[in-house]
């Protein structure tokens, strides 16, 4: 059982800076690092790794301050972007690599054994270069997890990979949870992933922690547009999208009510006679059919409004060109800021 | 009409792309090659097969190829020791003053080698510090297989600093981070990922190296036109091949010096395509960069 505490944690890169970051992590805890492009996710990575010295700040692990030590010493599972795996080593003996590094002498029956964990053991002999995306990822899975690290850093799991290989990478990634006794530190782009197995998140805005919280908090009180777009809001509109409509029309009654950075909703559900009633009206640009029903969206005024409407659909199917009418429920509203 | 004035060019262009086309890579490619291959062709013609046999068979010509040799795995050999680091300081990260050292290593691939030799001679010449120097050390250079080495290290070295350098760059260094993360300290991790990964590329610049150092003349012929017994050298006075046809041709004898240079074109090449073939059908590691089982 390993825990780690990061306290004050700051670091350059270039121009760029990093911090103060302070973390809790719990044996088991697993944390989503979210964040636009260029806010740091990677620079923080990297930090906890030890491939980026911490100006200030501390990282400790189990008591022991490991802040100054080089990454070979700290006992990682660290997948870098793009994952690093050694081109010129078959699976086996990048699975191997770090017991190799330990000197154990059961290396082969260890790996192994991880090789038949992950799914690997037909492709033993191949080289990367031969893999598919899905399979390199369980590679570079199953090579960090060897040395039986005291943290798993993984840098965009699911980047570049196909529908099918990311939902089965979600999948061991579940089951991961579930077994390891390590914390886990996952930066992803993918809301699908960070939801179904992290149970944290670290909102990072250039370079500063914005707010750590759980799915449910992170769910109800989106900080920033952002966020709300991460968490699955479609309707997101920032306070200047909302700015000079007349008054009466949607935009107006949604900046009434909006926080200072905006405010999101979630589509709201057509109802009884799909379209025919509401307090709006808006032209159909888009349907998209899905197994939930039909994903609609809207022009109204200078807005874009996705909305939903549930199988089964009532007499009329809303037509592309065609006015459709919609409530936006109050209740739903999300003031971002 | 716009549309036929956009034709034309198009048209042209598709034009190119039929047997014209073909034919002029074909003649202007071909045009090098022939002049790679003639004057190789006349060397290997003008002297009879009697007469190089009997280049072959002479004591005086085999000791020169041997020397020759000799001299050039040194030089193969400083490549290794220096040029490699050289090669991975610049090539493993960027740095200040990186392009300035690498203008630095690509100049004894542009100066005379004539000039090489003179820099090289001033520096040693009876009375000047370094001429006492390399006398007590034992590494004395006028004129032994020491100044052979050291002018042949100083044209060739630079193939495998630059070759490695490229071969170094070329590494994804998030490859050498999670191999730093499993585990593995500076060291192990050049030794287990970054030097396997850069063979081929190292390799490819020591056989350049080699090839530079063996055809060598410019240099010699100032530093060490004859050489003789001392440092790690140990039989008649002799010198380089390319310094031994340099005087036959002085003496007149066109025969003898088409005979000793196609000798040892023969064996320059059989070196050659020895290490090709080897790469090609796995006998060497480094075709597969991995060099454990």
């Amino acid at each position: 059982m390993t825990g780690w505490t990061v306290e004050g944690l700051e670091s350059d890169l270039d121009r760029f800076h990093l911090g103060p970051v302070d973390l809790e992590l719990p044996a088991g805890r697993v944390l989503a690092v979210l964040g636009p492009s260029g806010a740091g996710k990677t620079t923080l990575l990297r930090t906890l790794a030890g491939f980026l010295p911490a100006r200030s700040g501390s990282i400790v692990r189990d008591g022991a301050d490991v802040t100054d030590q080089p990454p070979e010493a700290r006992k990682l599972g660290y997948v870098p972007q793009g994952l690093g795996l050694f081109p010129h080593r078959t699976v086996e003996r990048n699975v191997s690599y770090a017991f190799e590094m330990q000197g154990r002498l059961d290396w082969k029956v260890r790996t192994r054994e991880l090789l038949r964990r992950f799914g690997l053991t037909a492709l033993a002999d191949r080289r990367p270069a031969r893999l598919s995306g899905g399979e390199s990822q369980r590679v570079a899975l199953a090579r960090a997890l060897a040395a039986e690290p005291a943290l798993v850093l993984w840098d965009e799991p699911s980047q570049a990979l196909d529908v099918a290989a990311r939902h089965e990478l979600g999948l061991v990634l579940e089951e991961l949870r579930g077994e390891e006794k390590m914390p886990v530190v996952v930066v992803t782009h993918d809301p699908g992933l960070a939801f179904s197995v992290a149970d944290r998140f670290l909102l990072l805005r250039a370079g500063r922690v914005d707010g750590v919280s759980d799915a449910a908090s992170l769910l109800a009180h989106p900080r920033d547009a952002f966020t709300a777009r991460f968490v699955g809001y479609e309707n997101v509109f920032d306070r200047a999208a909302l700015a000079g409509a007349p008054p009466g029309a949607l935009a107006t009654w949604l900046a009434d009510r909006a926080g200072p950075q905006g405010i999101a909703f979630p589509r709201p559900t057509l109802g009884e006679g799909t379209g025919s009633t509401g307090a709006w009206a808006g032209r159909v640009r888009g349907v998209h059919p899905g197994p939930e029903g039909l994903a609609l969206t809207l022009q109204v005024d200078a807005l874009r409004v996705a909305l939903r409407a549930p199988l089964p659909l009532g007499t009329s199917t809303p037509a592309i060109g065609g006015t459709v009418r919609f409530d936006v429920p109050a209740e739903s509203l999300r003031p971002l800021g | 009409m716009n549309g036929g004035r956009l034709r034309a060019p198009l048209m042209r262009r598709r034009r190119l792309r039929g047997w014209p086309w073909l034919a002029l890579q074909i003649v202007l490619a071909g045009s090098l090659l022939a002049l790679f291959l003639l004057p190789i062709y006349a060397l290997f013609t003008y002297a009879t097969p009697a007469e190089i046999w009997s280049a072959a068979t002479n004591a005086a010509v085999d000791q020169a190829i041997w020397v020759t040799l000799y001299a050039s795995g040194f030089a193969v050999l400083a490549a290794v020791v220096f040029a490699i680091p050289l090669g991975y300081l610049l090539g493993h990260r960027p740095f200040r003053g990186r392009s300035v050292i690498e203008s630095v290593v690509a100049l004894p691939v542009a100066v005379p080698h004539l000039l090489v030799g003179l820099g090289i001679f001033l520096l040693v010449i009876p009375g000047t510090p370094l001429f006492k120097f390399t006398h007590e050390i034992g590494f004395p250079v006028l004129n032994t297989i020491w100044g052979v080495v050291l002018v042949m290290v100083f044209v060739s070295a630079p193939y495998t600093v630059l070759a490695s350098d490229l071969a170094f760059r070329a590494i994804d260094s998030r490859t050498l981070e999670a191999a730093r993360s499993l585990g593995a300290g500076p060291a192990t991790a050049f030794l287990t990922v970054s030097f396997p990964l850069a063979l081929r590329g190292i390799v490819a610049g020591l056989l350049l190296t080699w090839a530079r150092a063996v055809s060598e003349i410019g240099g010699i012929l100032i530093v060490a036109f004859a050489i003789y017994p001392g440092g790690a050298y140990e039989g008649p006075v002799t010198s380089t091949i390319s310094v031994l046809v340099y005087n036959l041709f002085q003496a007149g004898d066109l025969q003898g010096a088409a005979a000793v240079s196609t000798v040892f074109l023969l064996i320059a090449f059989a070196l050659f395509l020895l290490v090709r073939v080897g790469e090609r059908s796995g006998w060497v590691p480094w075709r597969r960069g991995e060099l454990l089982p």
